[in-house]
């Protein structure tokens, strides 16, 4: 095979599929992909394109396992140290740096617990006994919102960030004997002054169906009551929206989170 | 339509992470992997059937991702259809070095889940797509689907699995090009 083909035969078709299957036996695949490359068929190669991407569709066909987070960890460390300094500096200066910084800052250190006055310390006191409150008064919050999401019948829907929002991270605990969904987003940072952000249900059939209109706190948390209309059937998926202030009917905004149900 | 827009959005961004990539942006590399980590470790897992191996396995495809950005031709398909032919690859190669290769078996369904844990959704997945997987590949004839699945799993030769069904070579051959044309045409949309 030394050519470049101008259709595409049973025969060739039957190549493409081996290859792309990972059927060849070692010296057919060398051959073929010398042919892909060297030869520049773009007959062959259109073919083999189309047919890794189906085949490689069976992924999808396979029961979902996470890696243990390590990977992650040394995958980006690996990455950070391979990504060349623009400015490298000696061993020794960066050395010398380290230990200047690390006198200096002891020797603030010291300084300021020595110029800590007693009236500092009362109304640090007082500042922390009026934070343990709020905390009080938080933790009976979250033990009544834990009391509802461990009822029977809930069930949970993970919704992930959207374009530059991958960071973020939603999600829903619908309530089917309630008829509500208590939705919770993290790490969405707060829409423009003139933007909102939109939660829609969206069915498998038909058009999506405006569920809240909200922002986030400055932290980029929320948590919103949602309930759950009786329109609201044969859901297919949530999706978050950023759309113009108030909201609209329709979606037209960027995705800012998606969970398929 | 609207999970179409959201298929199109998410290659968009795909390419441009890997763009990124190209330019050694490891933030774009902390997204990409963050976005398909679980669907190529599963995969992977499929095919070696051991945890520790399929985690070394994922390592090098994301790292080999990372160093090949800048040779990842859009022309060649979707982001994540490379990154899947690269963990396949990966996997096999593993697969083989191990001498864990299974030669020889009728019943590629009992690969299933090769792990003690339950399977649990992939919020990066669109639910959609694993459902039209699963019923194109239901749809398939037993006859092509087992021959396809033992080389795309298994990393077994035409000649090998022949050999290990007892049919001729020229039929073997043929089930895997109908299978894959079959699978092909009901999967269209989501190529």
């Amino acid at each position: 095979m030394n050519m470049r083909h101008t259709e595409l035969t049973d025969d060739l078709q039957e190549r493409a599929s081996l290859f792309a299957a990972g059927a060849m036996s070692d010296s057919e695949r060398l051959e073929y992909a010398r042919h892909l490359d060297e030869d520049q068929c773009t007959v062959c190669q259109a073919e083999v394109k189309e047919l890794q991407s189906a085949i490689s569709m069976l992924a999808f066909s396979v029961p979902s396992s996470s890696p243990s987070p390590t990977v992650k960890v040394r995958l980006m460390q690996q990455a950070r140290q391979a990504v060349p300094v623009s400015r490298p500096q000696p061993a020794g200066f960066r050395w010398l740096q380290w230990a200047t910084a690390i006198i200096a800052l002891t020797s603030v250190a010291v300084a300021l617990s020595f110029m800590r006055t007693n009236g500092e310390l009362r109304r640090e006191t007082d500042a922390l006994k009026s934070r343990i409150a709020r905390l009080e008064v938080q933790l009976a919050e979250r033990q009544d919102t834990i009391a509802t999401l461990t009822r029977a019948g809930v069930r949970v829907v993970d919704l992930a960030g959207q374009g530059p929002n991958t960071q973020a991270s939603g999600r829903i605990f619908w309530d089917q004997s309630k008829k509500q969904w208590l939705f919770s987003v993290r790490n969405l940072p707060p829409a423009p002054a003139d933007k909102d952000y939109q939660l829609w249900f969206v069915p498998k059939n038909g058009l999506p169906i405006s569920a809240k209109v909200f922002n986030t706190e400055a932290d980029g948390s929320v948590t919103i009551e949602v309930p759950v209309p009786d329109t609201a059937t044969n859901l297919n998926a949530a999706a978050v929206t950023t759309e113009p202030a108030g909201g609209l009917p329709q979606p037209t905004g960027p995705f800012a989170l998606l969970g398929a149900m | 339509m609207f999970l179409e827009m959201v298929e199109d959005d998410r290659t968009e961004q795909d390419r441009e992470w890997i763009r990124r990539m190209a330019s050694k942006d490891a933030d774009a590399l902390d997204a990409f992997y963050t976005r398909y980590n679980r669907l190529a470790f599963s995969l992977v897992l499929r095919i070696v059937s051991n945890r520790e191996d399929a985690e070394d396995v994922l390592m090098d495809v994301f790292w080999q991702v990372w160093q090949q950005a800048s040779r990842y031709d859009v022309s060649r398909g979707k982001p994540v259809a490379w990154l899947l032919t690269i963990a396949r690859t990966r996997a096999i190669d593993r697969l083989r070095s191990t001498g864990r290769h299974e030669v020889a078996t009728s019943d590629p369904d009992k690969h299933n889940d090769p792990t003690a844990a339950p399977a649990q959704p992939d919020p990066f997945v669109q639910t959609d797509t694993r459902k039209a997987v699963h019923e194109a590949l239901q749809s398939l004839q037993e006859q092509q689907r087992i021959p396809v699945e033992m080389a795309y799993f298994q990393g077994m030769s035409h000649t090998e699995i022949a050999a290990a069904l007892g049919q001729p070579l020229g039929t073997v051959k043929d089930r895997i090009r109908t299978g894959i044309m079959h699978l092909r045409k009901r999967l269209r949309p989501y190529l």
